[in-house]
């Protein structure tokens, strides 16, 4: 288990963090999981592994502020992000330190064209239109889309297309810590080598970066991979089931 | 941004304001033939939009067919006037239920056109068009979250219709009754579904920091020009005499 430390340079050293994470579901006798520990610095790629119904949704959820400020739930423990506990922040203050993208980009787009996805948060934050114009170009260069598709709907685009815009939207709002839930799950081969290229280079930017997974194949991004096992968040170990094969060597590595 | 560059050269509240006046024409009138006017009117003008009035009707054919079975019934109940058709002494189609029926079809066929002229212009644009008109902005996000999810409605409806015959129920081999049973049980977890989808979008819109402030900035701007005016005028005026006309006749 990490041993998260008090004080400010937990925000410095490591924008999110989380101390003695424990979660249940209302009306729910055992917690999902309980005594988590993480802390992720500036630049780095930690992917959590878990096998399904293993509550690495919910952990996600919980280090993105989603519980307990939208969603309810039994929340004990602390979640840092820049060294601020997320249960002293609001929503949009959450938003704009970090970003998370889902599993299924169908529930995370609703407007008619990219330009407007990836304007909805500057919008949202009273960017003013100049800046937020700069902010789109800036952002859809970032993810690798091409201009031809500014106008495009959304929804008419491929999956791992609609995963980029996903992805670009939240980046317009320049949060300096990512959270991928599950998001290469829907892709083809092509659509998940390109993300995972994109994750990279979002860490080599110095942001902090966890990713939830469930594909071994996916986890040659990671600079440490957890896993979320009977409720406790621990290091992986060679011999258990979540990693074999290639992908096994980077869980040991 | 500017309206020039939405893939429609009409300001979307010029739209609304139409819309509007048709709609509320099709509640306040009563007289079939004043409804057939407007009808035709609104259709014309759905034309002029782009609008593929023909595709919507057929998409919507088995839902018009629903309507048209009820208003069938509501002029067979429905007693007054002449008596057009009796069987046995006892009047089945009076003229009275004959006109309710009818302007019951109509009423629909105006509220469908209306809603295929605002699908011709871009969610987004109608959102801020509404918010350019002073109106809160949740609520017009709320109005273009709604319209993003009849098409998912939809799709989820289809879904599970067709995972249900791949497991081998061919439903128009199913009688009536049992195939109405059948939508019944389906009902709930394509509900559950659509609100499991909402739940998830709502939770993606509010971590894109929504409601952050009182206000917000716009990246698109919207601008009324000439057409835009003379759809206006032209609507506002066409129902002012439509009105006019069926107070005189006292048909409102």
């Amino acid at each position: 288990m990490e041993q998260v430390p008090d004080g400010d340079k937990t925000g410095l050293d490591y924008p999110l963090a989380a101390r003695g994470l424990t979660f249940s579901f209302p009306d729910a006798g055992e917690p999902l999981f309980s005594g988590v520990d993480l802390r992720v610095r500036s630049g780095e790629v930690v992917t959590i592994m878990g096998l399904s119904g293993s509550g690495k949704t919910t952990l996600c959820h919980c280090l993105s502020g989603i519980i307990p400020l939208i969603r309810p739930g039994q929340m004990s423990g602390d979640v840092l992000v820049e060294g601020v506990s997320t249960r002293q922040l609001t929503v949009p203050e959450v938003a704009s330190r970090l970003g998370i993208v889902f599993q299924d980009p169908d529930t995370q787009l609703f407007f008619p064209a990219v330009e407007d996805e990836i304007a909805f948060g500057p919008e949202n934050l009273c960017v003013p239109p100049a800046e937020i114009e700069l902010t789109v170009q800036r952002v859809m260069h970032t993810v690798g889309l091409p201009e031809e598709l500014r106008h495009r709907n959304p929804h008419h685009l491929s999956g791992g297309q609609k995963q980029l815009v996903a992805l670009a939207s939240v980046l317009s709002l320049q949060p300096q810590i990512l959270i991928f839930d599950e998001v290469m799950s829907q892709l083809d081969a092509d659509g998940k080598k390109r993300i995972r290229r994109l994750i990279r280079e979002l860490a080599g930017e110095g942001k902090a970066v966890v990713t939830v997974e469930h594909d071994p194949d996916n986890l040659d991004i990671a600079d440490r991979v957890k896993v979320l096992h009977d409720g406790q968040l621990v290091d992986y170990q060679a011999g258990w089931p979540y990693c074999e094969g290639d992908a096994g060597r980077v869980c040991r590595d | 941004m500017t309206a020039e560059t939405s893939t429609d050269q009409f300001d979307p509240r010029s739209k609304l304001v139409l819309v509007m006046c048709i709609s509320s024409l099709a509640v306040l009138l009563q007289d079939a033939v004043m409804m057939t006017a407007v009808l035709a009117c609104g259709w014309l003008a759905a034309i002029a939009f782009g609008v593929d009035v023909a595709g919507i009707l057929l998409r919507l054919r088995k839902l018009l067919y629903l309507f048209a079975a009820m208003a069938v019934i509501q002029s067979i109940f429905t007693p007054g006037g002449e008596v057009l058709v009796s069987l046995g002494g006892v009047s089945l189609v009076t003229s009275v239920g004959l006109d309710r029926g009818v302007t019951i079809i109509l009423r629909v066929l105006i509220i469908v056109i209306s809603a295929g002229i605002v699908t011709t212009a871009s969610s987004r644009d109608v959102v801020q068009g509404l918010y350019q008109w002073g109106i809160p902005y949740e609520i017009a996000f709320m109005v273009a979250l709604a319209i993003r999810f009849l098409p998912l409605l939809r799709q989820e409806a289809e879904d599970v219709l067709t995972a249900v015959q791949l497991r081998g129920l061919k439903l128009d081999e199913v009688p009536l009754g049992q195939r109405l049973q059948i939508y019944s049980y389906l009902l709930m977890p394509m509900v559950s579904s659509v609100l499991g989808k909402s739940q998830k979008l709502a939770i993606a819109v509010e971590m894109r920091a929504f409601r952050a402030h009182d206000q917000r900035t716009s990246y698109r701007s919207l601008q009324m020009h000439g057409g835009d005016y003379a759809v206006m005028g032209a609507a506002v005026a066409a129902t002012a005499v439509f009105l006019l006309a069926a107070w005189r006749i006292g048909r409102i």
